[in-house]
């Protein structure tokens, strides 16, 4: 079967700085995959070359067969993405943002309407009608970017770092969402530095050091018997893990 | 108190040291150099008398209140929001900043136009020349005060739609004032130079009492030395309190207008663009800033000459507004910072078109109706003003979204904003220098259909019309091709802030020039306008209408036969100028690729 998403050698330098390194990984369809890495590992760049945004300086990245780069409209058309950090139509209203994207997508705006009532009312941003995305919190604007993701019924979602700064009510929501978007044949990609939160969510992972994959497959495989944050450690910590401490905080 | 003063005039000093390198190094060397000579000519005034000493005053005054809101926001070297955790009093604080706002060029070029005081005092007696040290320093003091109390008071007022349409129609009244500042000269020349009364109310404006108080010192009248020296000090510490009360004010940022959220009706992907930007530029308090002021300029500047009775330039003050509003929103895609993303997640949608068509239905309305009621009011003439109306509004409509993706200036994320509304990117040197671009762009676009309205009439309205929906249709495919191609670099630039270098065998970009030729080609493409454009082409155009304005146009001042080959060698010069400008990034385009990274 076509891989959701199938990365092969994307690499991409930043002056003298390597930040991904031929970077090989295959999503499964249907599968729950989670990214884990160090900050500054490399996920956030692989991410956003393999759904275009950023242009690799080599390798390519295919959405269920479709190469990115020479067939953005298909392979585009299948994927939901929310990036980590970026602006967005701020001065809209997260029901307006949803209905010019849904427009934009070329949807009906029947439809739009439609999708953008239930998004709101899922993901409880329906109470605040009025305000601008420019004034949302941190976690609402997680919440109206998997939002944006999700509402042109996307087969793969790409998710960077969808639970920072997410309170624990909002968390629990999202992940249901996520959860049944699996259930329902979907595949989705997450990058993540908490162990913890892939090991519950997650049935694939892959471990990116220093722009590099340093382990991949199920999360059986990987751990292999073990905690996921034990073998991450042992894979991506240095020769000389111990912690110090910080000598006038203790007494 | 004093450590707090000391480390934020070494911070700044440590900033600027850090920041002197490539592109910065040249503006602020360019910066430096214009300084230089406005301060030269001001101590020159000092020879001349009181009265042109203290009109000089008033216009640095103008500059360190005007100059910040034009260029975004002002010296930003240090933040009020650094120090937010630290704890400070208001009132500490903002001494702390001011030792710091007096560490850099600007203040020391503007020391230098104020030593002009003690040469005055020198002329005067030995007590007002030591009367003229004191002063100095408070009139100083007084002129950064003011340039910061107006700029967070600025910041304040442009939280509310009010405080921001205010403020667009003050700040466009007052730079059409000094684009046209020919008009005042020449009716102070009627009158007979600076009246006593003009001389009385100099020496009243702020920007005077240093003046008065050395004056004082100079006639025996100790009084009024004393009073202006207290006077100074005074207003010292109260634009010291007030900037200190707007600090704490300015904590949260600037908020959109919550009132008026009508639904969106559109149905198409064009049709969203197009509700998104309309709804943008109503929400979003700096471009409603930025209509105003272009609105209130072109009307300004139109109507100024009506001072002297002459109301030939009345009619254009709709063609001019488009100018300036080009040249305002020149960053249309800037200002949305990394937002970009979502176009590129969506190949098919057409948002350049979109974009424009935005544009024009905010600034087309008003600029028509500015063109139709004011040639109504003079009785024409009609052909030319409609041409040019026509076209400019189609050639802005394709300049400012092609210059927009052409020539990139990376903005800041719109929700990532400081506290100060008027800064929208780190980069507002190269901001200011587009939006001159844009303004010379946008002003060829004009050309054709006012050549040939001026000379058949009518035709030229048809004209007008063809270039203005080429300029829209032609530029608007070339931004849309660019957004596609490059569109991922685009976005890349927006997310690091930073315009990547120049390829292989391309031309290099400025800041990767040597330091000496980045200051020579910064000012080519500064001073090559005024050769070229006013001296040249306007002048060559009023004789050619045989007009009877001779204004600066030096052409039209010498001997009838002299004139066109002035006029000739001007757009020469002009054109050399900016031939120089372009040929030195042309000849290091080779050599200078290697070591940039």
């Amino acid at each position: 079967m076509t891989p959701a998403l199938e990365i092969i050698g994307l690499s991409k330098t930043f002056g003298e700085k390597v930040a991904v390194d031929h970077v090989d990984l295959a999503v499964p369809q249907g599968s729950f995959y989670g990214l884990v890495g160090q900050n500054g590992a490399g996920k956030t760049t692989t991410l956003s070359m393999a759904v275009g945004l950023l242009r690799p300086d080599g390798g390519s990245a295919r959405i269920f067969g479709a190469d990115v780069w020479s067939d953005p409209s298909g392979a585009k058309s299948l994927v939901g993405v929310l990036p980590d950090g970026m602006a967005m139509p701020e001065r809209l209203t997260g029901r307006e943002v949803l209905t010019y994207l849904g427009l934009l997508r070329g949807l009906s705006k029947e439809i739009v309407a439609e999708r953008a009532e239930e998004l709101l009312s899922v993901l409880e941003l329906d109470e605040a009608e009025k305000t601008l995305v420019i004034e949302y919190s941190t976690g609402m604007r997680k919440k109206i970017g998997l939002a944006i993701a999700l509402l042109h019924a996307p087969r793969l979602l790409v998710l960077d770092e969808p639970f920072e700064a997410v309170d624990p009510v909002s968390a629990a929501t999202i992940k249901t969402i996520l959860r049944g978007f699996v259930a329902g044949g979907g595949s989705i990609v997450l990058s993540s530095h908490v162990m913890a939160l892939v090991e519950q969510l997650c049935d694939h992972v892959g471990v990116i050091d220093k722009g590099r994959v340093a382990a991949a497959g199920t999360l059986e495989q990987v751990r292999g018997g073990r905690s996921l944050e034990d073998t991450f450690v042992g894979l991506v910590g240095s020769a000389d893990t111990g912690t110090k401490e910080l000598s006038w905080l203790s007494r | 108190m004093t450590t707090v003063l000391g480390t934020m005039a070494g911070m700044k000093l440590a900033v600027l040291r850090h920041s002197m390198s490539g592109q910065k190094a040249g503006l602020v060397a360019t910066g430096g150099v214009l300084g230089l000579v406005l301060a030269g000519g001001t101590l020159f005034t000092a020879f001349q008398g009181g009265d042109l000493l203290a009109a000089a005053y008033a216009v640095w005054m103008l500059g360190w209140i005007l100059g910040p809101v034009f260029s975004g926001g002002g010296d930003e070297t240090l933040r009020p929001e650094y120090f937010t955790l630290l704890g400070l009093p208001p009132r500490r604080l903002a001494a702390g900043l001011l030792a710091g706002a007096f560490v850099g060029v600007a203040p020391a070029v503007n020391l230098l136009a104020l030593t002009g005081l003690v040469v005055f005092g020198v002329r005067q007696s030995p007590a007002a020349a030591l009367v003229a040290l004191p002063a100095m320093i408070l009139q100083l003091a007084i002129f950064v005060l003011l340039s910061r109390v107006a700029v967070a008071a600025l910041g304040i007022a442009l939280r509310s739609r009010l405080g921001a349409i205010g403020t667009g129609l003050v700040n466009g009244a007052i730079l059409a004032a000094l684009g046209q500042v020919w008009v005042f000269a020449i009716a102070l020349g009627q009158t007979g130079g600076i009246t006593p009364g003009a001389s009385a109310v100099l020496r009243y404006l702020p920007s005077g009492w240093g003046l008065a108080a050395v004056e004082g010192a100079g006639t025996g009248r100790w009084d009024r030395t004393g009073l202006a020296l207290g006077a100074m000090a005074v207003l010292v510490a109260l634009l010291l309190a007030a900037w200190a009360a707007l600090l704490t004010r300015r904590a949260s940022a600037a908020r959109a207008s919550a009132r008026g959220r009508r639904p969106m009706t559109a149905s198409t992907a064009s049709g969203a663009v197009v509700a998104k930007e309309l709804r943008t530029w109503s929400r979003d308090l700096v471009r409603t800033h930025q209509l105003t002021f272009a609105l209130a300029y072109g009307v300004f500047f139109a109507a100024a000459p009506l001072l002297l009775g002459l109301d030939v330039m009345l009619a254009w003050a709709g063609p001019v507004a488009v100018l300036m509003a080009a040249a305002m929103t020149a960053g249309v895609y800037a200002v949305d910072g990394t937002a970009l993303w979502l176009t590129l997640m969506v190949p098919a949608a057409a948002d350049v078109r979109g974009r424009q068509r935005a544009w024009l239905l905010v600034v087309g309305p008003p600029v028509v109706a500015l063109s139709l009621a004011l040639t109504a009011v003079t009785g024409g003439p009609w052909p030319p003003v409609l041409a040019v109306t026509a076209a400019l509004l189609g050639g802005g409509a394709g300049i400012v979204p092609l210059i927009s993706v052409y020539a990139l200036v990376p903005g800041t994320d719109p929700h990532r904003r400081g506290g100060n509304p008027l800064r929208v990117s780190e980069d507002d040197g190269a901001l200011t220098g587009m939006a001159y671009a844009v303004l010379a762009l946008v002003a060829l676009t004009g050309a054709p259909a006012a050549v040939v309205a001026v000379m058949y009439g009518w035709p030229g309205v048809a004209v007008g019309v063809a270039t203005g929906v080429l300029c829209w249709w032609g530029f608007g495919l070339l931004a849309q091709r660019r957004l596609h191609g490059r569109g991922p670099e685009l976005l890349q630039m927006m997310r690091t802030g930073k315009r990547p270098p120049s390829g292989q065998g391309g031309w290099v970009r400025i800041d990767e020039l040597p330091k000496r030729e980045q200051i020579i080609t910064a000012v080519c493409w500064s001073v090559g306008a005024i050769p070229l454009f006013p001296q040249g082409i306007v002048a060559g155009f009023l004789k050619a209408q045989e007009s009877e304005t001779r204004s600066w146009f030096l052409a039209l001042h010498l001997p009838e036969a002299f004139q066109w080959p002035v006029i000739v060698f001007m757009v020469l010069l002009g054109l050399g100028i900016y031939g120089l400008g372009l040929w030195i990034p042309y000849r290091h385009r080779r050599r200078a690729v290697p070591e940039a990274s």
